[in-house]
């Protein structure tokens, strides 16, 4: 059975990356994985136990952020007064960097389901079924969830190029 | 091509990751404090039911009702209890982060009719029980879904465990107190330590202190560190509860020697101090602690309830349970007591 150490060794990057790409910003990504990596700590004979232990843990960070309402962290961030270091890096592209950056303010804008649906499809490249099971949802809800993003997605892109 | 400008985006910014060294020694950091916290609490639970047990033994000088530092609440009566009576003590794991609080210790102090000495009876924490309205679950939980996930209401807790602890033993619960973090080591402060004796060394899994078996003298951490050891005990969570028990004993008998089973001042400054972490119900404590200087001898005699190993549980040993709940209903756990030597915890 793996131990925690060699979990943490090999996947806390992965996750601290999945996490920026839910959260846009570096410092709610660390405050996400953080106090989900505490609770997976604490609680490491049941998250090894799982079929696939990283596949739990992606599901407790998923849920963390998606139900920030009744969690800590998100309070946490919102009152640390620390200045946003979360401005994109540029590239030499300047206009497709310029439309890049659109795409990427459009998704903070999304309703959070919709974001980690989107960011489990087209960064962690996930199959539905899989996506569905972090989710706790149906893979139809699945597919909804990502045609309505994309939907509007086209809708603004469209309106951001002309 | 919306769908390869999202993944586009996406790998742009992988460079806003940070490095996760300093985050792997947060996390760690983190984890350290909330598994010290957590096993603080644990023991603090164990440790304030024995000073609940203690509060028994104080008292006949306990501030008035109309005292206005008074920690216990009751009506004006001043009539003295006769018959047998039975106080529920619950010590509470109040694990401040997380679920609402377990009662990890439950204590029956039972005081005959003769008034002969007070009978300390644990019940185990791990025994399984009927919730009412629930389902089967361990003792120790009936508090939690009394008092409720969001805020948790203590005294409804308290009625929840007290109708299980009565439907279980079958015995009248004349009055209850409920103990949180904190008072332990208040009162032991003002005990100035505690003896305790030992049938066999004990050696701490958390600091590694020896405690020789035998009788000694501990401090408000040693004890609770005492109190806390239930893994590498032959009888596991049993045997804690004895412990439990040989702490009480031994605050008795220290009160004693203070001189504070007699002096108002000592008195009425211990209540005090634990005032706050004290919550009682049933209104008639005052009139319960007037029993105490009936008392014969304030010496506490520890016993436990039978249980068989049912895992992961403990269950009511069909055998020898409903025996010993029998004396307990009828008021002779004495000649129970003198029939099964085997089932009375050593406590000097």
């Amino acid at each position: 059975m793996v131990t925690y150490e060699e979990f943490a060794d090999s996947r806390l990057a992965a996750l601290l990356r999945y996490a920026v790409m839910l959260t846009g910003d570096p410092h709610q990504a660390e405050d996400l994985v953080q106090e989900t990596m505490v609770r997976v700590q604490l609680h490491w004979r049941r998250v090894a136990r799982a079929d696939s232990p990283e596949r739990y843990v992606r599901r407790m960070l998923t849920n963390q952020y998606i139900d920030w309402r009744r969690g800590s962290w998100m309070r946490r961030v919102l009152l640390r007064a620390e200045p946003d270091e979360s401005v994109p890096v540029g590239t030499d592209h300047a206009q497709s960097s310029v439309d890049r950056d659109e795409i990427w303010s459009w998704l903070a804008g999304l309703p959070r389901r919709q974001r980690a649906t989107l960011v489990l499809r087209y960064y962690e490249d996930l199959p539905d079924a899989e996506i569905a099971d972090i989710l706790g949802c149906a893979v139809g809800t699945v597919r909804s969830l990502i045609s309505r993003a994309l939907a509007t997605l086209r809708t603004e892109y469209v309106e951001v190029c002309s | 091509m919306t769908e390869n400008e999202l993944r586009a985006a996406f790998v742009r910014h992988e460079v806003l990751t940070p490095p996760t060294g300093p985050l792997r020694a947060a996390i760690d950091r983190v984890v350290a404090v909330r598994r010290r916290r957590r096993q603080r609490l644990r023991a603090a639970g164990v440790a304030l039911a024995v000073v609940g047990a203690l509060g028994v033994g104080i008292p006949q000088f306990a501030p008035r009702p109309n005292s206005p530092d008074a920690p216990v609440v009751a009506g004006p009566s001043t009539r003295v209890p006769t018959g047998a009576l039975n106080l529920l003590v619950l010590g509470l794991d109040t694990r401040a982060d997380e679920a609402p609080p377990l009662a990890d210790s439950v204590l029956i102090v039972h005081i005959p009719a003769d008034r002969s000495r007070p009978y300390l009876i644990s019940l185990p924490r791990d025994l399984e029980v009927d919730i009412p309205g629930l389902h089967r679950d361990k003792l120790n939980a009936a508090f939690a879904y009394g008092a409720g996930p969001e805020h948790p209401d203590r005294s409804k807790g308290y009625d929840l465990t007290r109708r299980v602890v009565a439907d279980l033993t079958g015995v009248r619960i004349d009055a209850g107190v409920v103990l949180t973090f904190s008072a332990m080591r208040k009162v032991t402060d003002v005990l100035g330590g505690v003896e305790v004796c030992l049938p066999q060394q004990i050696r701490s899994v958390h600091t590694r202190r020896v405690f020789p078996a035998g009788c000694q003298r501990l401090d408000g951490s040693e004890s609770m560190d005492l109190l806390r050891q239930r893994r590498g005990l032959p009888d596991g969570g049993q045997d804690r509860d004895r412990n439990a028990q040989r702490v009480v004993a031994g605050m008795v008998r220290r009160a004693g020697e203070k001189g504070m089973l007699t002096d108002p001042v000592q008195i009425s400054r211990a209540l005090v101090t634990v005032g706050p972490d004290l919550t009682v119900a049933g209104a008639s404590l005052p009139d319960l602690l007037r029993v105490v200087p009936e008392l014969a001898s304030v010496e506490p005699v520890g016993l436990s309830l039978p249980v068989v190993d049912a895992v992961p549980r403990l269950r009511a040993d069909p055998r020898a349970a409903p025996a010993f709940l029998d004396a307990l209903r009828e008021d002779r756990l004495d000649r129970w007591a003198a029939a099964n030597p085997d089932g009375v915890t050593r406590l000097g």
